[in-house]
């Protein structure tokens, strides 16, 4: 195997971790698997749901399709670098305060898709919320409650 | 009760929570799947010996590998692994575990199997044929259970006969009569389901993604031939189901693997397989109604055919044609009603209960026939409804007389709050009503309160992201006069609580709130008896309230629980156990065929959508763009969840009406198991959604005066959205989906004279 | 299995020279070897990282697009947005956000679907590929860069650094619309782009190009007979007749052939309605898909 694999160095929420990675594995599946953090989900294989959304240096990707070799040298925020410590991030407050949680599941991808936008976006208007978390599909709350949430999280920060 | 805070939620928003496919054993093994890959076919030959001489592979098992029975409620037609004739392609054929995915993938690969094709019965008209090849050809040696009326391909039969219906038809001012077909759709959870298994000597842990962890339990225990002691359910954080994570299915086979390996094992589905395997796909329908009315717009007769395509197995599905048949009656007043619903086998993936089964597809078909009747008369389709639904002590179609309910208000509400805009001429106004029944089924609950004061609940409930569940931390938390912070829950593990239904119909908080109730209310009887030694008062006049048990009327005369709880915690400890009582079931008086035990409605739910809809007429593409709904669903104990649970089916209900569909070829096989083809709606399609409760105390339902919920929002969103597309487009669209493509064929067929509608 | 990480093109060519496929997001590669719809290549190498390729400029007469620009950055280019705004248009509809920041023109133009977004903008405008490899560099027009669905005339040590487009002439407009089923996550059941040129209320130059209605993206033929013609709404619905006319179709799960030859040619006077009003001066936000609304009124053009 080891000629398909390749050690390289993964920076996730500010933390340095090497690893030994195949060649042709996936980012949301290193981050799972090999570096332990679960929260990144995967739900479709192929970029339609967004439950695998990370940020690479600040911009959302679906990390169940981007090779992990690439990642090398970005830096990766997935939802465990969401919160300051103990302290919730205003949008973690906000999404479980409007009942924009549901089953959790698109949860985590969502809130990075949100996090993205408000970093490019400070004061969206609800068409620009909607365009920024397009890429995320939640069966449970028909989407006003997460709407509502980042909305409120702009009025905020 | 207080502000609404999921306990659930922290774990949520942090990504700490673990669902299935985050859990991981040391010495896991991992499970695949193969599929039969054709819809229906005899096995010719079947060799697994290769797979199982791979390295890495630690099992390969096939039908001769388990015990030989057949299962599921009702209708025994399945089995575990295709041991002759495969019938869809979901069809699991062997199982792998292995010591890496790729490893599972490549031993699947290394399977020979042969499958000789027979004829595919591809959709509900085939399997009728006379002619039609059976789905089962042994269908009359299977054991069934209940009133189960069946022939051939029809796998159960119900009908509603009140009056004489063709004799009210014979005198009716206007016959109205229409065909409404509607396409199968998904489920779509957006947690593919994992499952893992582990054996500890003679018991096994299974922690699963299922909506119904004791059927889960049960069924292993049945296929498996185990005592339900030996088999522990546990269920992580679940991500969502809709119904589609219902039923035993999978665990079983993860099980059986683990115990041959001695291994831990694992399986998770890619998202195609949870397109293509499971037996909970929402069924497709055809409806033939024909309705009778009085010169004035009363509804004088009905008389109704459904075909209901059920896919290879029964699987939850045998009250399909019960439920299916109370929906195409509808929430009105009909003197005179016949209406035959059948369960028709196919070679297509099994349905099963998914988000109120058969009500969304039989809602749209009634209800634009609804509108098609009001035009007959000449009449406002408001004001036709008002004429025609039922009210408090008015008589359904099987002859039950309802108590205090609000669905007139409901109509109301909703219509009143959409108002009268003054349209766009490429917009229109749709309205639709719906209901639901609420279940009651039997369950129990723990609760103990420990010598620091907080409590622990233990409950079977399971919460599929309703926040039912977390609903009932508040129900204990008002009994026992303490904060919701102390209040603890232990959910989701058939090792600790007493039985319970499951995350399935609309019921996690009428029963399990009733048991809660009743356990907490122990304890705080107890929690009154100590108080009142301590306080020198009767126990009748103790108020446990704000952490303390204070006098009726002196609450300066109080000791704080807590101190009560320690007092406890050194002789006779703080425990309550209980189930929920059973509430008593409404008569019918119906001729009810082939009863399945849906001939009355418990505590029915009512409600109404009113939708606006926008249309690209040169192109067929609609956007729904307000949408206000009214409902009944008792005593509302959640709000910001009972508002979540309607935006929720508000939004399925959009996908099922316009975009939602799956498309079979000729072989009866899936084309578009991924979700680039199966649209879902998406944030950027999200209208406004307003909804307004009718709170109606209703005795003889759920906790407080509170009815089920979560499924009613489900059930009339895609009719409201047809009707407003009959009035953009000239006439109503009778496929559902009403895709971009069939609404532009309908509206080319409307300007050239020429009915005829596409096919697919 | 190799992965080269390059920081300059010459990095590039090297590695393909010595057969590595250049990959940017990688997207398409990594899901469509997970669906085993294509091979894992040996040898790859990351152009993601190349900033060379990354660039919006002037150059002279044309306005050079780098290969490695993602849909992200053509959205926020003011020379993309004001002067090719059908390539903004096409852009602003691509996946998601997330699909826009890590998929590039270049990847696009290079995969060669018949549905893809940015190619018939591309084509409308006369882009042409730009394909370099160690030794030497040409440019290839789109319609002789694509040759089937998902086939190009590249070969496999070429390099797409660029395309390469025209400066538009004053009061010249563009605009892409395409037929979706939902705002997001969507591919383009039939999609069309028209480029204008207006000399007071008649028509200077049209172009039209089709996406998903044939096995590439194709432009459509016979235009030159309305140069002079006004601006109008006969006008476009003889575009929308032509494009009719040319598309060959075909039946799947997304649609009908008859479907799309229908709705092509409403989305190719849209396409052309659209542009004229840009090529008028007036503004038409992007996408045009929504300034539309869903209907044919345009809500936001003013």
């Amino acid at each position: 195997m080891s000629t398909n694999e390749q050690a390289v160095t993964l920076e996730v929420n500010g933390i340095a971790y090497p690893v030994q990675v195949p060649m042709d594995s996936n980012l949301s599946g290193v981050l799972r698997n090999t570096v332990g953090l679960t929260g990144t989900k995967e739900g479709c294989d192929d970029c339609e749901c967004g439950a695998c959304m990370v940020l690479l240096d600040g911009q959302p990707v679906n990390s169940c399709s981007y090779l992990a070799v690439q990642a090398e040298g970005r830096a990766i925020t997935t939802v465990e670098g969401l919160a300051d410590g103990d302290e919730l991030h205003a949008l973690q407050r906000n999404i479980l305060a409007a009942g924009g949680v549901q089953c959790g599941f698109c949860t985590p991808g969502m809130l990075m898709s949100a996090r993205a936008l408000l970093d490019r976006t400070p004061n969206p208007t609800d068409d620009e919320i909607r365009i920024g978390l397009s890429g995320n599909l939640c069966r449970c709350t028909g989407y006003a409650k997460i709407i509502a949430a980042v909305r409120e999280t702009a009025v905020q920060l | 009760m207080k502000t609404f805070v999921r306990a659930d939620g922290p774990d949520k928003v942090t990504g700490s929570g673990r669902y299935v496919a985050d859990l991981t054993l040391t010495g896991m093994l991992h499970a695949k799947f193969l599929y039969a890959g054709v819809a229906h076919g005899r096995i010719s030959r079947l060799d697994v010996d290769k797979a199982r001489a791979m390295p890495g592979v630690l099992a390969v098992m096939t039908a001769d590998d388990v015990p030989d029975l057949r299962y599921s409620p009702v209708i025994p037609d399945r089995t575990l692994f295709a041991t002759d004739v495969v019938r869809f392609e979901g069809e699991i054929i062997a199982a792998v575990a292995a010591t890496t995915p790729e490893i599972a993938s490549a031993a699947l690969a290394a399977i020979e199997l042969d499958i000789t094709e027979l004829p595919v019965v591809n959709d509900i008209e085939a399997a009728l044929a006379d002619d039609a090849p059976l789905v089962h050809e042994h269908w009359e040696s299977y054991d069934v259970t209940g009133d189960t009326i069946r022939d051939r391909n029809v796998a159960t039969f119900s009908a509603i006969e009140k009056g004489d219906v063709d004799a009210a038809l014979a005198g009716a001012a206007h016959v109205v009569t229409g065909r409404y077909e509607a396409d199968a759709s998904h489920a779509t959870p957006i947690e593919p389901r994992g499952i893992v298994a582990q054996w500890e000597g003679d018991k096994v842990t299974i922690w699963t993604s299922t909506q119904v962890p004791y059927d889960a339990r049960d069924g292993v225990c049945e296929t498996l031939g185990l005592p339900s002691n030996r088999v522990r359910i546990i269920v992580p954080h679940l991500g969502g189901g809709f119904g589609g994570k219902c039923g035993f299915h999978f665990e079983a086979h993860i099980a059986a693997l683990a115990r041959a390996t001695k291994r831990p094992v694992k399986l998770v589905f890619s998202r195609e397989e949870e397109f293509l395997a499971p037996d909970r796909r929402r069924e497709g329908m055809i409806v033939d109604i024909t309705t009778g009315l009085s010169a004035d717009g009363d509804i004088v007769a009905r008389k109704a055919w459904v075909g209901i395509d059920n896919g290879a197995y029964v699987a939850d599905a045998a009250f399909f044609p019960q439920l299916a048949a109370m929906h195409i009656g509808g929430p009105y007043k009909i003197p005179a009603v016949k209406i035959d619903a059948q369960l028709i086998y196919t070679n297509r993936q099994p349905s099963g209960s998914v988000r109120a089964p058969t009500a969304p597809q039989a809602c749209w078909a009634v209800e634009t026939h609804t509108d098609e009747l009001a035009a007959a008369v000449g009449l406002d389709p408001v004001e036709f409804r008002r004429r025609n639904l039922v009210r408090t002590g008015d008589e359904g179609i099987v002859g039950q007389v309802y108590d205090e309910i609000g669905l007139d208000q409901c109509l109301d509400l909703a219509v009143s709050a959409m108002g009268l805009p003054d349209l766009p001429a490429d917009e229109a106004i749709g309205v639709a009503i719906g209901w639901w029944p609420s279940f009651a089924a039997p369950t129990g609950a723990y609760a103990k309160m420990h010598g620091d004061g907080t409590v622990q609940v233990i409950t079977g409930a399971q919460e599929c992201g309703t926040g039912a569940v977390m609903t009932l931390r508040d129900i204990a938390a008002d009994e026992l006069g303490v904060g919701v912070e102390d209040v603890q829950l232990v959910y989701q593990d058939t090792g600790a609580a007493p039985v319970g239904p499951g995350a399935t119909g609309s019921q996690t908080l009428l029963n399990h709130g009733r048991a809660v109730e009743s356990a907490t209310q122990q304890i705080a009887e107890q929690l009154r008896e100590l108080a009142a030694d301590e306080l020198e008062a009767a126990a009748s006049d103790i108020v446990l309230g704000d952490g303390v048990a204070s006098v009726a009327g002196t609450p300066t005369v109080s000791v704080p629980i807590a101190d009560l709880a320690a007092t406890a915690a050194g002789g006779d400890l703080l425990l309550g156990s209980a189930s929920a009582p059973m509430p008593d079931w409404p008569s019918v008086s119906a001729r009810c065929v082939g009863d399945q035990e849906m001939a009355s409605w418990l505590a029915p739910q009512f409600s109404c959508h009113v939708v606006r809809v926008q249309l690209d007429a040169d192109t067929g593409v609609a956007r729904v763009l307000d949408v206000q709904t009214a409902h009944d669903s008792g005593t509302i104990l959640n709000p910001i969840g009972a508002t979540g649970q309607i935006e929720g089916g508000v939004m399925m209900g959009i996908g099922q009406a316009l975009s939602e569909i799956t498309h079979y070829d000729e072989a009866g096989k899936q084309k578009n198991p991924g979700l680039l083809e199966y649209k879902l709606q998406t944030i950027a399609d999200a209208p406004t959604i307003s909804t307004q409760f009718v709170e109606i105390y209703t005795p003889n339902a759920g906790p407080r005066g509170s009815k089920g919920l979560a499924e009613a929002p489900n059930v009339a969103t895609a009719a409201a959205i047809s009707n407003a597309l009959a009035k953009l487009t000239g006439g109503p669209i009778r496929q559902l989906p009403m895709t971009p493509e069939r609404v532009w064929e309908h509206i080319e067929a409307q300007s050239t004279g020429n009915s005829a509608e596409v096919p697919a | 299995m190799t992965l080269t990480i390059a920081t300059s093109i010459d990095d590039v060519l090297a590695a393909m020279a010595n057969g590595a496929r250049p990959i940017a997001g990688g997207t398409d590669l990594v899901v469509g070897a997970r669906q085993g719809k294509v091979t894992m290549p040996t040898d790859l190498v990351a152009i993601d990282r190349v900033t060379e390729l990354a660039t919006v400029s002037k150059d002279g007469d044309s306005i050079r697009i780098g290969a490695g620009v993602t849909h992200a950055q053509l959205l926020t280019n003011d020379v993309v947005v004001n002067e090719l705004t059908s390539v903004a248009d096409a852009a602003a509809l691509v996946g998601s956000p997330a699909t826009r920041n890590v998929g590039t023109i270049g990847g696009n133009v290079m995969n060669g679907s018949p549905a893809m977004d940015t190619g018939a903008p591309l084509m409308v405008l006369g882009a042409s590929a730009e394909l370099q490899t160690s030794s030497g560099s040409r440019e290839v027009t789109l319609a002789d860069l694509w040759t089937g669905p998902s086939q190009t005339s590249a070969n496999t040590d070429e390099l797409c650094t660029a395309l390469v487009i025209p400066q538009p002439a004053p009061s010249s407009g563009s605009a892409y619309i395409r037929l979706e089923y939902r705002r997001a996550m969507e591919i383009a059941v039939v999609g069309a782009a028209a480029a204008l040129t207006l000399d007071g209320d008649s028509i200077s130059s049209v172009r039209v190009a089709l996406t998903a209605v044939a096995p590439t993206i194709i432009e459509v033929d016979g235009l030159d007979s309305l140069v002079g013609a006004p601006a109008n709404d006969e006008t476009f619905e003889a575009i929308a007749a032509a494009a009719r006319e040319q598309a060959r179709p075909i039946s799947d799960l997304r649609a009908s052939d008859r479907y799309r030859r229908h709705t092509i040619g409403v989305m190719a006077r849209r396409a052309a309605h659209a542009a004229s009003v840009r090529a008028s001066g007036q503004i038409v936000p992007v996408p045009v898909n929504r300034a539309f609304g869903v209907g044919e009124n345009p809500e936001n053009i003013r």
